[in-house]
């Protein structure tokens, strides 16, 4: 599961290059939360493209999380990009003052979703393409708000486990307040990944590892010393969340039907 | 002789800008006094075209982008790779390279060897071919092979019984997989069967990959050149674009074929009788 980051960040950063480069597009954009994920994309795209073409979206929830917009704004003024600041606690809560709950899921989507409809709004006022930041880890068990933080036109980061992203941020010189930070989706105070999945980063990256990219079967990932719970925990969560991954099926009626056999390239003309 | 690598990276589905891209990179490899100029697999179409394949199918007997290109070949000869529909077989599409020389097409190869799983769906577009033979070229009896034939022993292996002395791999390689090095774990494979074939058939080996990026799928780069005896000629750098230009000398065909008598000791029709017996047991 090593990576040999200047490799992997050679072959990202000509990666952003080419896809920000597509459509007449010059600038990326991407939300900046003070977290691992979108510190490590946005060091990736000042490397590519350079601090003149990104774009960072710093968009708290009021004012619930201080130390993440003061890594945010630290990160973003050291990458020297452009950032805008915008509260999304107005628009989050005039919507719930109609529409109460206490479920924190539900707030939690509904601010990952504000978010995205922020961002991709000023996609289009700055002619920037928006980033993705979702790892490879949250992809496989669907940890991520689908239509929310999982949204983007193109993702740097999503054929790399957590741990492996770290490690790409150990080498491109991430301050440490980030990369020793516990993760956190940020939607109530002292919420974690970790706790939430019921794993560790480190155990889940290679059970996911052991079951995806060698493909092995559970049983032999079991045989392998990891608990029998934790890996049909992990193999139902990556099951249950196909459909975050996917399109949605189109009812297919005629003989070419989007999806099924009118099949494109994503960079046609690229 | 010099042969050019052309580790170019084409625009997918836009056959127009390749052509132009095609047409510069042989006016710079003719400035450096290359005989032979090799671009990658569907180079002028780039890879994953999907539905594309159709609107990019060419004849090339009378496309005018294969007319610009036979122009160009009275003074250089080239491989091009491209998308062929001809005539003689209307509705199917292959996965083509053409040799070009002397201001005409000398052998057109359509792939064997069509990769379909995981990430790959060729089969899924194009049509098989089912032939790899040698031609006369120069002066060295000349193979083409695209991508996945390179890697079928079986197909390089009637190159090599075709008595090829220069086998021309072009490729669309995806990198994948990591490595301590600074390279994908795809591209040492690509490169230790490059080096086994070029002992296999004592022929030159030359490799040409493409670079950029497909719908977020890297192409490796690393194009090389093999000489008869497993000697790297030369190998271009990983995921950047370059010509490679190396001079090659045909004789090398000669003495390492006097110094392993590999090419003498062939038996093809053992293995064509061997082959018999296999495919008249199978039980499928």
């Amino acid at each position: 599961m090593t990576i040999n980051a200047p490799f992997v960040e050679k072959v990202l950063t000509a990666f952003l290059r080419q896809e920000l480069s597509r459509f007449g597009f010059r600038n990326g954009i991407l939300g900046l939360s003070g977290g691992l994920d979108s510190a490590v994309a946005a060091a990736l795209a000042v490397r590519a493209v350079g601090p003149s073409h990104v774009i960072a979206l710093i968009m708290p929830y009021g004012s619930g999380f201080p130390k993440d917009l003061r890594d945010a704004r630290a990160l973003a003024a050291k990458l020297g990009v452009r950032t805008e600041l915008i509260d999304i606690a107005p628009q989050v809560d005039a919507y719930f003052a109609r529409f109460p709950t206490r479920s924190p899921r539900r707030r939690g989507n509904k601010m990952a979703r504000e978010r995205m409809s922020v961002l991709y709004d000023f996609s289009e006022r700055t002619e920037a393409l928006i980033i993705g930041t979702s790892n490879k880890t949250e992809l496989l068990i669907g940890y991520g708000t689908i239509h929310g933080d999982m949204a983007c036109a193109f993702n740097p980061l999503g054929d790399l486990y957590k741990t492996q992203v770290r490690a790409l941020g150990r080498h491109l010189g991430l301050p440490a307040a980030i990369l020793r930070k516990t993760p956190t989706p940020g939607l109530w105070p002292g919420q974690t990944d970790e706790a939430e999945i019921g794993l560790n980063y480190a155990e889940l990256d290679r059970i996911l590892y052991h079951l995806v990219d060698l493909r092995e079967s559970r049983r032999e990932v079991v045989a392998r010393g990891f608990a029998r719970r934790k890996v049909e925990r992990v193999a139902d969560m990556m099951r249950r969340s196909e459909f975050k991954r996917r399109m949605p099926p189109i009812a297919k009626l005629s003989f070419r039907t989007v999806g099924h056999d009118f099949l494109y390239p994503y960079d046609r003309g690229c | 002789m010099k042969i050019a690598l052309a580790q170019v990276a084409p625009a997918l589905g836009d056959v127009d800008r390749n052509l132009a891209l095609h047409l510069r990179t042989i006016a710079k490899a003719r400035r450096l006094g290359a005989d032979l100029v090799v671009f990658p697999e569907l180079s002028l179409t780039g890879y994953a075209l999907k539905d594309l394949v159709e609107e990019t199918a060419l004849d090339p007997r009378t496309s005018p982008v294969f007319r610009a290109l036979k122009a160009d070949s009275r003074s250089v000869d080239l491989v091009v790779g491209f998308v062929e529909e001809s005539p003689r077989a209307r509705g199917l599409i292959y996965n083509a390279a053409a040799y070009l020389s002397r201001g005409a097409i000398r052998h057109v190869h359509r792939k064997v060897a069509l990769p379909t799983y995981g990430m790959f769906e060729e089969g899924k577009f194009f049509a098989r071919g089912g032939e790899a033979e040698t031609f006369a070229a120069r002066r060295l009896r000349t193979g083409l092979l695209i991508c996945r034939d390179f890697l079928q022993t079986g197909i390089g292996y009637l190159l090599q019984a075709g008595g090829a002395e220069l086998i021309v791999a072009v490729s669309a390689a995806p990198g994948r997989g990591s490595t301590p090095e600074q390279a994908f774990a795809s591209s040492r494979m690509w490169e230790r069967m490059g080096e086994s074939l070029s002992f296999f058939a004592s022929a030159f080996v030359v490799y040409c990959n493409r670079v950029g990026f497909e719908d977020g799928v890297p192409f490796a780069g690393g194009s090389f050149l093999f000489a008869p005896d497993g000697r790297l000629l030369g190998r271009s750098p990983y995921l950047d674009e370059d010509l490679l230009v190396r001079e090659i000398r045909p004789d090398d065909v000669r003495r390492a074929r006097r110094r392993m008598h590999f090419h003498k000791e062939d038996r093809p029709e053992v293995v064509l009788e061997g082959l018999r017996r296999i495919i008249q047991s199978h039980d499928d």
